[in-house]
């Protein structure tokens, strides 16, 4: 049977970060950020995921979502955008975790369990169907190979790289500001940002959960850029062949 | 240099570039002694070996080899082997055959079998001077002294047979080695491992010695064998033969040879043996230098070169009795007249003497605290220090002392040829400075100057109540560093002069102090001078030599007692009178104070300027300041007491030293580099032998006008960073110490290294435990207790003799410590003579050292808080009266004043001399002791249990019960179950009645307690009032009369135990008195607790609810039920899509409804719009929008993309045409989509796909 103990604000943060940092490394194997050989197949909320095995990857991720948990906690994040990029640092997809403190806990009740709130177990359930999602996105999206996966030159995907993201609430500022180490977090360029977002980039809702302490959603931008570039290169091709077959 | 370590060194190198000159010497001259052959045969003996190894191995060119060898066979004089014709023998020996490649096994065994080759030759050589080691097959292990060239020699001249390794462990009969590694002493431990001196002793005799008398002792000092001495010491006097046989350490004597050797040094064998191989080489290299020293004199130290004075020389003499580094006793100037003191090893022959006066003895601490003048001056300082912080505290708080103490009068005297208004001046501010407030020292203490010395009974008064705190004084103090005047005050030859007050006739004469009086002791007295006169000064005579050695020096010596009482008086005296003019005083020791008079030197400075307008005279007010207070000392004790004048403390030292004898001194800021340029660097204070040797060896300079232009970095790196800073200051005038007034207390400690003389663990563990008690008696006396314990352990080091050539002193010694947490039960500080005295003794015993070669201990109490107060309260509360009786009686150790007769049992002292006849001969010392307790009776601890045992019956229980009276502890150890059982036959009734006593003491607590009212209040004020004073015994003393008129039947009273017959009197006195208070026996009052302004039920504590999930309600799609008037709300994602749905379908045929399309569309926003819903509305919305989307595809998916240009007819007769409916259907999702897409831009940026 699963356990019907409601969930507490801390175990919400840690589910949802770590959460995060399990998506995000199936998202850089989906999308094909790093190579395949990369990543090692592993069993997360009874779904296969990948993990990336390079230590300084994990390092980095590790270190993203610690700082995110932090932020998390105090409730001032809005979102956190796993940025994928192409060479010139422009971004082409956006995966936006967007959550929602529901609720303000006093530091003292952080460990007690929330009423009313969901389940761990029903939560790890959730946090399935996310990846399932994730890793069918593929499918919905294409192949981040711009265009025509076959005539598309592998050296593109070499360039795209991807970057963490936060974007907090109005008028507030990150929190672990404390003069000793470097803060974990600086200014985002505007186009990674929802807000630098032009009206005719897409959002795919992938799904999204009520937890009633922290809601939860992960979609998916793809940003005009990555169209027209798509675009651009997808005619290129069909030249390309035209001129083959001629 | 030359000849030791040619002695000590096994390389033949030094040998072969020696000039022929050398080595006609070496034929010519004529050597005492059978081993006179060894230096020869040296050179000779080493070279085969090279020469046959360097043939094989390296494979030589036989040309060059030939060269090599003729021109070596040049240089060899004696040499009696024809080397071509020795090494063509050789080759063509199987032996000498060259290795074949990988044979290492061949290698070795031919390497065996030439070592013995040359074995034999040596013993050819040799002409086999004896045969006494036959049979031994020796091995030698490690560096050894002789080397073991010098080793091998000997084995094979007299027969033996060496090996150079150590193959089959069967073969060998012995092993030589002078140190071993831990890993070698498991792997030899079945066989016989033996010194070398064993051999070398046998030789000299002529016969094979026993060789267990030198069994080799694992626990001898390594690194000192391992060739650090040979290194470190070139001159004779200091060798000190490292393996004295072990019968010369143990005193009981069973060998008749050791036994000569100890009280006949000189015939001593190993010393002799090892002179003689000494000597060997020394007379010979003489012929080279002179450097080394003569081998007739072997132990006269060489003298330190002649210029002494001369600041920079290295080897300074150090005055000191009994020094505990083999280098300081090098500089001690004949401090090895003798190498062990021979009326100590006399003394220490007769068992009886030396349990009468070593640290075996009973009272052997008391006796030597009480003529110990360093103890002396230590407590002293101590004390002094307390009393300047007493008087501070007084004065900051603003409460002087009555003014009934004697005042020093006729201040006026001042009269010392000053100007006359300077004079005016200086003495007004003496008057003020005296009245007034006034100086004094009350000597509140009845008794008259009986033997107690202690100034604890004195006071001191601060002059200036008016300061509030120094702190706050320095932080707004506009005088500058260099405006500041501090004067540093020391008595000239405080000792001497002060004997010198009654010994008029004396002055004038060299004169010292130190404790050996007369003729006694006689030449060889080691009796430490503490002070010598002037006089006796300018014969070179200082503080710190021993008595001999100012004989030595000036045969006319007069010597004076310690009169310590005097010394007090003055010291008082000597402070009370800088007191009163000092804004600030640091207490130096008893004849030495630091002031600072900054104040009173400006008052006087402003006074002159008042009274004369500026004169011309330039006169220094504070050196005038100086001279009135040098008089008023001088007038108080008839003491000359020198004051050295400066801004700072360093300084004021500095000028003190030149004020001597008899002046003062001020050293201005600007004179400040000139007066200290001449100097060198020892003569600061704080800067040391040691300092001085580093500057010497690294900067080549150790006078201050040198090194003052070195630069800082320079210095820093010589002496280390902290000193080279200090220093660099210190040497251009700065120092930024502060007088330490109120420095309190860190630590309390007992040392006593003088007299430790133990033959057992028992022994040392009962010393220590006295030391222990001695420990907390002090701590006891400045009411602390600690938290942590330090044991210092001096050791006799290995290479000193047993006797210390001071007597009964320490000798050289290694020094140990250890520190532990000092814990008394429940984790709290204390100052439990039993509990010091069990981590002491948990200590010593964790060094593990032999008691015999101990020569000093020490025990330090640190971290030290006060005793008083709480701790009474923890007490009661901590310690239940039915817990073990073992903290009952701690509790009672801790708590009482009276000072417990035997809290601790510690293990009595048995001194069992090994020659001891019988018991019977024992009574008359025990006796000696019994008579004694009419007056005092010793510790119980103390008694010896043997003599106490002895004493007939009657005597015997009378100590007992009179013991037992004394005694407040209950109960001895359980620790110890015999004595126990002794005291339980003999009075088994006893220990029951007094552990009710101790737990009645805290019951009357404990019920007062609880008769007081419960809660918060039981703090109240009137309460402590009542049972603070329980615990101050006082006799109730009250007559019968007075008892009447209070109304109290005095036969009654009588029966009443002593606790309540106090109150009794108390509660009558208070009710005759007619006063408010506190009644016991009247009528009770009923104590209610304090109404509280709070009600009285707190509301309980109810945990703050846990937090409640926040799930917005999901926006709805509103529809009619099938019932009139019912309505049916429609959240989840499958029944929207099925009012979609149905919606659609309705519509097939016609162009959606506006309304039906407003309202659905407010909707899917509502569910968008994330300040409305959450992102799982979204998803559903977008869910919806997509069947919706699928549904119209699937209907009207021809008209999707149809451009707006070839507008179809929509309309027919009436009827929408399936274009017309299409077209509109799909306007309205585009309608609702854009709706949709505007409010998610508003998170999420661009817009919803809905693929």
């Amino acid at each position: 049977m699963l356990d019907e103990t409601p969930l507490s604000f801390n175990q919400a943060v840690r589910g949802i970060a770590e959460f995060i940092e399990v998506a995000i490394h199936t998202i850089l194997y989906v999308r094909q950020v790093y190579p395949a050989e990369v990543f090692v197949r592993r069993k997360k909320y009874n779904t296969p995921v990948f993990q990336s095995r390079h230590p300084a990857l994990n390092e980095y991720i590790s270190g993203a979502v610690k700082a995110v948990a932090d932020e998390l906690v105090h409730g001032n994040v809005d979102k956190v955008i796993v940025v994928i990029k192409d060479k010139e640092d422009v971004a082409l997809e956006r995966f936006i975790f967007a959550v929602q403190n529901m609720i303000q806990v006093e530091s003292y009740n952080r460990e007690t369990g929330v009423q009313g709130a969901i389940s761990a177990p029903v939560l790890g359930q959730y946090f399935r169907s996310f990846l399932i999602k994730l890793s069918m996105l593929e499918a919905q999206l294409g192949q981040l190979g711009l265009g025509d996966a076959v005539l598309t030159p592998p050296m593109i995907q070499e360039n795209i790289s991807f970057a963490v993201v936060i974007e907090l609430r109005d008028d507030k500022a990150p929190s672990s500001i404390d003069g000793k180490e470097p803060p974990p977090w600086v200014p985002a360029t505007v186009q990674h940002t929802t807000t630098g977002t032009s009206d005719k980039a897409e959002l795919h809702m992938l799904k999204a959960v009520d937890t009633g302490i922290i809601n939860l959603s992960l979609a998916v931008q793809e940003s005009e850029h990555k169209f027209s570039t798509e675009k651009e290169s997808k005619t290129a091709a069909i030249s390309k062949a035209k001129e083959r077959a001629l | 240099m030359a000849p030791l370590t040619a002695e000590g060194s096994n390389s033949s190198d030094y040998f072969v570039d020696d000039d022929p000159d050398f080595l006609q010497a070496l034929c010519e001259v004529k050597l005492p002694g059978d081993l006179s052959q060894k230096a020869d045969e040296k050179p000779q003996s080493d070279e085969p070996v090279r020469h046959a190894t360097q043939s094989l191995k390296r494979g030589r060119d036989p040309e060059s080899e030939d060269e090599r060898d003729t021109s070596r066979a040049r240089h060899n004089v004696l040499a009696s082997i024809d080397e071509d014709e020795e090494k063509s023998r050789y080759l063509k020996d199987d032996v000498y055959g060259a290795a074949t490649f990988g044979g290492f096994g061949e290698y070795m065994s031919r390497k065996r079998a030439k070592l013995q080759v040359q074995n034999a030759d040596i013993a050819e050589e040799g002409q086999a001077l004896s045969t006494i080691f036959r049979g031994l097959q020796i091995y030698i292990n490690g560096h050894t002294t002789p080397s073991v060239q010098e080793l091998r020699k000997l084995i094979v001249q007299h027969g033996g047979i060496f090996h150079a390794y150590l193959v089959k462990k069967s073969l060998v009969t012995h092993i030589l080695t002078c140190s071993l590694t831990p890993a070698k002493v498991k792997e030899f431990q079945h066989m016989k491992v033996v010194r070398p001196d064993w051999l070398v002793d046998s030789a000299k005799a002529g016969v094979l010695l026993p060789w267990q008398d030198y069994i080799f002792k694992v626990n001898e000092r390594v690194e000192d064998l391992q060739g650090k001495q040979v290194a470190q010491k070139s001159l004779l006097n200091s060798y000190v033969p490292t393996y004295k046989s072990p019968s010369i350490s143990n005193v009981a004597p069973h060998h008749p040879g050791p036994q000569i050797a100890q009280s006949e040094p000189p015939k001593n064998f190993s010393q002799d043996s090892n002179d003689s191989l000494v000597a060997n080489v020394s007379s010979l290299s003489s012929h080279l230098s002179n450097a080394g020293s003569q081998p007739e004199e072997p132990h006269t130290p060489a003298k330190p070169k002649p210029s002494l004075d001369s600041p920079s020389t290295p080897g300074r003499p150090i005055y000191t009795t009994d020094p505990v580094s083999p280098e300081q006793a090098n500089h001690v100037p004949g401090y090895t007249s003798h190498k062990s003191n021979p009326n100590a090893e006399r003394a220490m022959q007769d068992p009886a003497w030396r349990a009468a006066h070593t640290s075996v003895a009973p009272d052997f601490i008391e006796g030597y605290y009480r003529n110990s003048r360093l103890h002396h001056l230590s407590t002293w300082k101590a004390e002094l220090k307390n009393l300047v912080a007493e008087a501070q505290e007084r004065a900051d708080s603003g409460t002087g002392l009555g003014g009934d103490r004697p005042r020093l009068e006729e201040v006026d005297g001042v009269r010392e040829g000053v100007g006359a208004v300077e004079d005016m001046a200086v003495r007004k501010i003496v008057r003020e400075n005296m009245g007034g407030k006034g100086p004094g020292w009350s000597s509140t203490r009845g008794g008259g100057p009986d033997d107690n010395v202690s100034m604890r009974n004195a006071q001191l008064v601060m002059r200036s109540p008016s300061k509030k705190g120094k702190e706050k004084e320095r932080a707004g103090d506009p005088v500058d560093d260099k405006g500041r005047i501090i004067m540093h005050c020391d008595f000239d030859s405080f000792f001497v002069s002060a004997g010198l007050v009654d010994r008029p006739h004396l002055r004038g004469k060299p004169v010292v102090v130190c404790h050996s009086q007369g003729a006694q002791g006689g030449q060889a007295s080691t009796s430490e001078i503490a002070s010598a006169s002037y006089e006796a000064r300018k014969f070179g005579i200082k503080a710190g030599m021993s008595l001999q050695q100012a004989r030595k020096l000036c045969p006319q010596i007069i010597t004076m007692p310690y009169e310590f009482q005097r010394y007090k008086q003055f010291s008082l005296q000597f402070y009370t009178i800088l007191m009163s003019h000092a804004d600030d005083l640091q207490a130096v020791s008893v004849d030495e104070a630091l002031i600072d008079v900054t104040s009173s030197v400006q008052r006087i400075q402003t006074e002159i300027s008042q009274s004369q307008n500026s004169s011309a005279s330039p006169i220094d007010p504070a050196k005038q300041f100086a001279e009135a207070i040098r008089a008023q000392v001088r007038r108080a004790t008839g003491c000359e007491v020198s004051i050295g004048i400066a801004h700072n403390i360093m300084l004021a030292r500095v000028a003190s030293r030149r004020a001597k004898p008899a002046g003062s001194y001020h050293i201005l800021p600007a004179d400040a580099m000139d007066a200290l340029a001449p100097l060198d660097i020892d003569n600061l204070h704080g800067f040391g032998h040691a300092t001085r040797q580093k500057a010497e060896e690294k900067l080549g300079a150790t006078n201050l006008g040198e090194l003052a232009k070195m630069s800082k970095g320079v210095l820093c790196d010589a002496l280390g960073k902290s000193t080279g800073e200090t220093l660099f200051k210190a040497i251009r005038g700065i120092d930024e110490r502060k007088l330490e007034s109120d420095k309190p207390r860190k630590s309390v400690s007992c040392d006593i290294n003088y007299g430790i003389r133990f033959e057992n663990n028992e022994q040392a563990e009962a010393f220590v435990y006295q030391l222990a008690e001695e420990v907390s008696r002090r701590l006891g006396s400045i009411d602390m207790k600690g938290r942590s314990l330090t044991v210092k352990v001096m050791k006799r080091d290995p290479s000193a003799p047993v006797e210390a050539p001071k007597f009964m002193g320490h000798g050289l010694c290694e020094t140990f410590t250890k520190q532990i947490q000092l814990v008394a039960p429940g984790g709290r500080a204390t100052n439990d003579e039993k509990i010091v005295g069990e981590h002491a003794w948990r200590l010593l015993k964790g060094f593990g050292f032999d008691p015999k070669e101990l020569r000093g201990i020490g025990i330090q109490v640190q971290k030290l808080e006060k005793a008083s107060g709480h701790a009474e309260v923890e007490q009661g509360q901590a310690v239940l009266p039915f817990k073990p009786v073992e903290s009952a009686k701690e509790k009672a150790g801790v708590g009482q004043n009276d000072k417990p007769l035997n809290a601790v049992v510690p293990p009595k002292i048995n001194v069992l001399p090994p020659s001891s006849p019988d018991v019977q001969e024992l009574p008359p010392p025990a006796h000696a002791q019994t008579s004694k307790t009419s007056h005092d009776l010793p510790a119980f601890s103390q008694i010896d249990r043997s003599v106490f045992d002895a004493l007939p019956e009657d005597i015997r229980k009378e100590l007992e019960a009179e013991y037992k009276r004394r005694s407040i502890t209950p109960d001895p150890l359980p620790a110890i179950p015999a004595k126990r059982v002794r005291f339980a036959s003999l009075a088994p009734a006893d220990v029951f009645p007094k552990v009710k006593i101790t737990v009645k003491g805290t019951n009357v607590k404990r019920i007062t307690q609880q008769l007081a009212p419960r809660g918060r209040s039981s703090i109240s004020p009137q309460k402590t009032a009542l049972f603070k004073k329980r615990d101050i015994p006082f006799k109730v003393n009250v007559s019968e009369e007075e008892l009447r008129k209070l109304g109290l039947d005095p036969d009654v009273f009588a029966m009443l135990p002593r606790n309540i017959q106090r109150e009794q009197v108390a509660a009558a006195r208070f009710q005759k008195s007619g006063k408010i208070g506190v009644t016991f026996g009247g009528p009770r009052r009923v104590l209610k607790p304090i109404p509280r302004l709070l009600p009285r039920t707190r509301p309980k504590y109810v945990p703050p609810p846990p937090p409640q999930a926040n799930f917005p309600k999901p926006p709805t799609l509103k529809q009619p039920g099938k019932k009139k008037g019912e309505k049916l709300y429609f959240s989840e994602t499958d029944d929207v899509q099925n009012v979609i749905e149905k919606w659609v379908m309705a519509f097939l045929e016609h162009p959606p409804n506006k309304q039906d399309v407003g309202f659905f569309a407010r909707y899917l926003v509502q569910c968008v719009d994330n300040t409305r819903s959450t992102d799982s509305g979204l998803e559903r919305a977008i869910a919806v929008a997509k069947w919706w989307l699928v549904l119209l595809r699937r209907h009207f998916g021809v008209w999707e993309h149809a451009s707006e240009l070839d507008v179809g007819e929509l309309q027919r007769d009436q009827h929408w045409t399936s274009e017309g409916v299409g077209r509109a259907w799909w306007e309205a999702f585009r309608d609702v989509k854009g709706q949709m897409d505007t409010v998610a831009r508003r998170k999420y940026g661009g817009c919803l796909s809905l693929r």
